[in-house]
């Protein structure tokens, strides 16, 4: 079934003369982990902007072409209708959480929704288990570590329950090691909960294992979409500041030099590599 | 010359943010603080220039005790760009921007145009001199908070976490003006938890974790020590973790750019 | 706390004092409590300070023990009100705070700012703080010159603070829309206080100490030492 659906889109912000989107046309299905990739300023905040209604209701301009969300249309129906089917979580953790405990966070949009107190207590009981920060519930955010309280991000936006969750570069500000366990967990509400993924990022090499959709975009445009396989082994995407993970180059020279047979994938981790270089040394 | 002596510092909640630093880097090197958030890095690099003083033991820098010095004055020798300075531009122009520093240390004004202008040139941001640095792009901006430092010529240049929010373009020119500024004669000091990045600037690397250092060596022994990144809650370069596991070919876990380890791996394969 | 503002006789603040002492022990603040009360003495001593010399500086106002006295009731009294400040903030947080705002059916817009300016305090104390370490770094010296130029030296601070803070004001006005805020007219409340029957007899005792207290004062007035 299709989760979104951008017919050529072009976007435009008020007081600006140059669109930053230009023609997208782009289905994405539930259930898909999509990867946004592409140098600062190429767009691709922008358009996670336009899946939630924040483009057009929240930031004014010009908007051509149309979207859907669950056949919903972005432009009459406002962020707080389609962010029940596409939350958001955002780059900076500091500036989406509001209330004074984690618990309290949580349950704020649920109860900006008026839904019934034990639905609430539900919900945010279920998110916290799923996001495995049951010991934080009590915690001020102010006490919580960078990677704590993006995890607390996204709790709030599970708890109602949406069908996509749309993230801009949210392991921006930490470290590799958190940056990986929240990557980690956010694939798990992709495969076990079955949660469209649409993220913004720049770690590929973390991200790439569980991603069924790369696009890359460049000044407004989408350049290649597909297959992170299929992109990687058919274009060099570097000069679009996509940072090619390294086992993907060492396999591309491989293929350069040796005949066509040797690495017959293009691989996405290490231990995909390795496991190529023996399987084709033992068959030599 | 940079001297740290039995140096702690405890913030004023009780926080102990670094014990027992012991350190010495010399003029002209090339240095990276490697750590997790929280590990002390910035701590560190706050009493290069007296924005800290420690509690305990002494930091000196270039003969100078810092207990004894304003920031004013040990700016001149260290220039620090943290990791927002972008956020802290006020100035209607980039000119303005950069000749502030200049103003505040007193330079005179024809040695301030000289300064300034080499600073643009050198950062590639000659077309923006008269624009206003909050137009510029999110790369443009680093440049100019970069320029910023490097306009009044300290002689050691540390900058606090460079590559966070930046793409992998800006950060491969990155990679180039610390290398330029490094031949100069600068002495760098980088704090940094991008382990790809400092693995392609081969720096001196101290490893810290929880306020202290673990580890003090070059790249090639630092990055390939698995146990040791482990301990720091860093991941090693994937070309070490790669190299690791073909010992098999007769590889030995080491540091290189993956086009090297390609035919590294093609000379063993055949 | 509006008691200790009528009254400045010793007898009474000495009962406020006394009801604020067993309050805190019901509360199990009590350590605390004294701890915040003890903190404050150098507040107390430079109050009484100010009065005394104020006093005998006046015209007509010679050093004695009438002056003395009247100075240590005014310090007598801030003790009295501190006293019940820390309670308050000792026995609440302000996330009940919040609660009992709602309670009292104040515009959840209101106690959403309110809340919103607890939470961002810190972080915003935190943000200068990293603006004036960066300009320092940049050789600017805050305590130079005289005040002119003194005021000047503070727009490398002001305005990137008026930058970050209005572009902080923007990414929060898009995150609670994507957290549906306002999209009801009637917000429902994971936790509510609830009164119970001891809140309600606090009520009461309050309130019927207070009404004696207006009552002495103000229209069956007794004269205290």
């Amino acid at each position: 079934m299709i989760a979104i659906e951008a017919r050529k889109l072009g976007f435009m912000y008020a007081g600006s003369s140059s669109w930053v989107l230009k023609d997208i046309d782009l289905e994405i299905y539930e259930r898909e982990f999509v990867l946004l990739a592409g140098r600062s300023g190429c767009g691709k905040s922008t358009l996670l902007r336009c899946f939630n209604g924040l483009i057009p209701y929240f930031y004014e301009g010009e908007l051509e072409g149309e979207v859907k969300v669950y056949g919903l249309d972005t432009r009459n129906h406002p962020p707080y209708i389609l962010s029940q089917y596409a939350g958001m979580v955002f780059q900076n953790p500091d500036n989406q959480l509001f209330a004074l405990t984690v618990e309290a966070d949580i349950a704020f949009a649920l109860e900006n929704l008026s839904l019934p107190r034990d639905e609430i207590r539900e919900r945010v009981d279920w998110a916290l288990k799923v996001m495995g920060i049951e010991d934080l519930r009590d915690k001020s955010p102010n006490e919580l570590s960078g990677g704590q309280k993006q995890k607390v991000a996204i709790a709030s936006i599970l708890a109602m329950k949406p069908k996509i969750i749309i993230l801009d570069e949210p392991t921006s500000s930490l470290d590799p090691a958190s940056a990986k366990q929240l990557i980690d967990t956010i694939a798990e509400l992709n495969y076990k909960l079955g949660i469209t993924i649409i993220i913004a990022e720049h770690r590929l090499d973390m991200l790439l294992p569980y991603v069924n959709r790369l696009i890359v975009m460049n000044d407004g445009r989408i350049v290649f979409q597909g297959n992170p396989r299929d992109i990687l082994e058919k274009y060099d995407v570097m000069p679009y500041g996509v940072p090619v993970p390294r086992v993907v180059r060492v396999a591309q020279q491989l293929k350069k030099t040796l005949s066509g047979s040797t690495i017959s994938r293009i691989p996405l981790t290490v231990d995909e590599l390795v496991q190529d270089i023996r399987r084709w040394r033992s068959g030599k | 010359m940079i001297i740290f002596e039995n140096v702690e510092y405890t913030y004023p909640n009780g926080f102990k943010a670094l014990s027992s630093i012991n350190l010495e880097i010399k003029d002209g090197e090339l240095v990276a603080l490697m750590g997790e958030n929280g590990a002390g890095k910035t701590t560190l690099l706050k009493h290069l220039n007296g924005l800290l003083k420690p509690s305990s033991g002494r930091v000196i820098v270039n003969g100078v005790d810092t207990r004894h010095a304003t920031v004013a004055s040990l700016s001149r020798d260290v220039g620090i760009v943290f990791q927002n300075a972008e956020d802290m531009f006020f100035s209607p122009t980039v000119w303005e921007e950069i000749s502030f520093a200049l103003h505040n240390f007193g330079y005179q004004e024809e040695v301030i145009k000289k300064r300034v202008g080499w600073a643009l040139k050198f950062m590639e941001l000659e077309d923006y001199r008269d624009k206003s640095p909050f137009l510029l792009s999110g790369g443009e901006k680093k440049r100019l908070a970069l320029a910023i430092v490097l306009a009044w010529s300290p002689k050691i240049v540390a900058l606090d976490e460079p590559t966070v929010g930046q793409d992998v373009l800006q950060k491969e020119k990155m990679i180039q003006i610390i290398r330029q500024a490094n031949q100069q004669g600068k002495t760098i000091i980088i704090s940094s938890h991008d382990v790809e990045f400092i693995a392609d600037l081969q720096p001196r690397i101290i490893l810290m974790s929880k306020g202290k250092i673990i580890k003090d060596g070059y790249a090639e022994e630092v990055l390939t020590d698995l146990s040791l990144l482990k301990e720091c809650r860093l991941i090693p370069p994937q070309m070490v973790s790669l190299t690791y596991e073909l010992g098999f070919l007769g590889i030995k876990p080491h540091l290189g750019q993956p086009e090297d380890i390609a035919l590294e791996i093609i000379r063993r394969l055949r | 706390m509006a008691t200790t503002m009528m009254y400045i006789e010793v007898t009474v603040i000495t009962i406020i004092i006394v009801v604020e002492a067993v309050l805190s022990a019901v509360a199990r603040v009590f350590g605390r409590w004294s701890r915040t009360v003890y903190g404050a003495s150098p507040l107390i001593v430079f109050v009484f300070l100010a009065n005394f010399l104020f006093r005998i500086s006046l015209p007509g106002h010679a050093l004695s023990l009438q002056s003395i006295y009247e100075s240590l009731q005014q310090a007598y009294r801030l003790i009295a009100f501190l006293a019940s400040f820390s309670i308050f903030f000792l026995t609440t947080t302000p996330e009940e705070l919040g609660m009992a705002l709602t309670k009292m059916r104040v515009p959840y817009m209101y106690v959403f700012a309110f809340i919103s300016a607890i939470r961002f305090t810190p972080i915003l104390a935190e943000e200068l703080q990293s603006i004036i370490d960066s300009q320092k770094s940049r050789g600017l010296e805050l305590e130079k010159g005289n005040i002119l130029t003194r005021l000047k030296r503070f727009i490398p601070i002001l305005v990137p603070l008026m930058v970050n803070v209005l572009r902080r004001s923007y990414e929060l006005a898009e995150a609670i829309e994507v957290k549906c805020f306002g999209a009801k007219k009637n917000r429902t409340y994971l936790r509510e206080l609830k009164m119970k029957s001891k809140d309600w007899i606090a009520l009461s005792l309050s309130i019927i100490l207070f009404s004696l207290a207006i009552y002495f004062k103000y229209i069956y007035k007794i004269n205290l030492p």
